[in-house]
């Protein structure tokens, strides 16, 4: 589904990315952990083009997107949904709002529609109560679940996360994962950067060990956390587990 | 003592009241008022088209065009910034207009416009770059274009903090405008010179027409503290 060739990313002299190459099928669970600073949001960044790689292609369903037009991007990008860790909703609208505008401005569905399809998730989520209510009235396990359906509400192929969970208090991010988890059983593809290891190992299909921005080694949680190979992993798991 | 204060009065009378005179600063300040509007306006149009420039060119790839543009927009703004607005108002007027048979209003109301512009893009920028840039990411991360998430996400937000300052900049621009009886505009300032050469009495005018600017100045800005609480509760929600 998304197949990434030689991606490199540069900030100036500060090589991020070097070089990667990787490939993630439809319905993958793949988790992304690894030190601060080693290119994780970059590399997740550079899925739905928020950063553009500096060399190196990405395909997207089969389509290259590094080289597409803006247009393009755009729609691509409707099949992108993204979630932040500081949830970046949309202040000044209501919760409603902040769900349908996407789907209503690039014409995929009437407000109606749109409403209707928002009231589901809502409710999914237990949050149907909140759909007049404003982002700053809920807390911050509610807004990473509303950002969470808003990206949803988009249909979209896969969702990328980054560090869903890493803005909240400790109280609030059971109910963020356990979203994340039911989502990850209803089949959607998810592209996850996280330091959440209980939810790596539970909910990965594969994990990706990042540092200085390589991948420097990759496998089934259970593998992954049992019998590390690299010396860098060997390390950094004794620090987070 | 006794005398003194009737001659202040009389002073005052013929200043003000004497043949209808007030009618004459009215008149001035409508237009004082009007100019300052219409003024601000153009300011606010030209300032809007600056500040998204300025804004493209801090946080897009820039291609050959919108280099140019901002170029073209930096310069604008330190000319209109660094030079006297009275020197650019004599400059529209007799050079610019001068071989044209327009009204003075209209050369009134064009350069405070375009000296005001210089200093809404400004605040027009400032206000749109105090919005989380998180925001226009969520935006573009949905599909939403550069343009839609500016209009329907970016620029609501940036409002809140825009109107206060550009209510700030109009209560400036009508103390600014004082000038524009230099190219023969009837305003407030001009009106009470009139109504001087008549009575051969310059001070009496001049306070009435200080106590009309205080007297705007002063509903305006607790107008505008008034407005900018409410902004602040919603906010608090
Ligand atoms: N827009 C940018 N401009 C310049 N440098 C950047 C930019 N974004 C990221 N970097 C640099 O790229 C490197 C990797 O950053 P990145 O955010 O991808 O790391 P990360 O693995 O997500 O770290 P963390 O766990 O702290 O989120 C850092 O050295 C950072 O300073
Ligand atoms: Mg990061």
């Amino acid at each position: 589904m998304i197949d990434v060739k030689g991606l490199c990313k540069s900030f100036g002299d500060n090589h991020v990315l070097v070089d990667i190459d990787e490939h993630i099928e439809k319905g993958e669970k793949v988790v992304i952990v690894g030190p601060s600073g080693s290119g994780k949001s970059t590399f997740l960044r550079c899925l739905n083009l928020l950063e553009r790689p500096t060399a190196g292609t990405i395909t997207f369903e089969g389509r290259d997107i590094t080289s597409a037009k803006t247009k393009e991007v755009n729609q691509i990008r409707q099949k992108m949904g993204m979630v932040f860790q500081h949830f970046n909703l949309f202040n000044h609208l209501t919760i409603m709002d902040n769900i349908t505008l996407a789907p209503v401005k690039l014409k995929l569905m009437s407000k109606e529609e749109a409403c209707q399809k928002a009231m589901e998730l809502l409710h999914r989520v237990g949050l149907a109560d909140k759909a007049a209510a404003y982002p700053a009235q809920l807390s911050g396990g509610q807004k990473q679940r509303i950002a969470i359906v808003r990206s949803l509400a988009m249909n979209p192929d896969v969702m990328l996360f980054d560090e869903p969970t890493s803005a909240l208090d400790p109280e609030m991010v059971g109910e963020v994962l356990d979203l994340m988890k039911q989502l990850a059983d209803s089949g959607m593809t998810m592209v996850v950067v996280t330091h959440e290891m209980g939810f790596a190992r539970e909910v990965g299909s594969r994990v990706l060990f990042m540092a200085d921005g390589h991948i420097l080694e990759q496998n089934t949680p259970e593998e992954f956390f049992t019998h590390p190979k690299n010396d860098r992993l060997k390390d950094f798991l004794s620090k987070v587990l | 003592m006794l005398e003194w204060l009737e001659g202040c009065g009389e002073a005052f009378y013929r200043a003000f009241l004497e043949s209808d005179r007030y009618l004459a600063y009215l008149r001035g300040f409508r237009t004082s008022m009007v100019l300052s509007l219409f003024a601000v306006l153009l300011g606010v149009g030209i300032g809007v088209i600056l500040a998204l420039i300025k804004y493209m060119g801090n946080h897009m790839r820039k291609g050959i065009i919108l280099r140019a543009l901002n170029w073209i927009a930096n310069i604008y703004i330190a000319v209109i910034r660094g030079t006297p607005v009275y020197v650019q108002l004599l400059i529209i007027y007799f050079i610019i207009f001068g071989k044209l048979d327009a009204s003075p209003m209209v050369a009134g109301v064009l350069c405070f416009g375009i000296n005001s512009s210089a200093y809404v893009a400004e605040i027009i920028r400032a206000g749109i770059e105090a919005v989380d840039a998180g925001q226009m990411e969520a935006g573009r991360s949905l599909g939403l274009s550069w343009g839609q998430t500016m209009a329907s996400i970016i620029l609501p937000q940036a409002v809140k903090n825009i109107l206060p300052a550009l209510g700030n900049e109009f209560i400036t621009l009508i103390k600014e405008t004082a000038i524009v009886g230099t190219i023969a505009v009837l305003d407030v300032t001009k009106a009470a010179q009139n109504v001087a050469a008549i009575t051969y009495d310059l001070l009496p005018p001049l306070l009435i027409t200080a106590a009309m600017y205080l007297i705007v100045v002063i509903i305006l800005t607790k107008l505008l503290g008034m407005f900018e609480r409410r902004l602040a509760q919603s906010d608090r929600r």
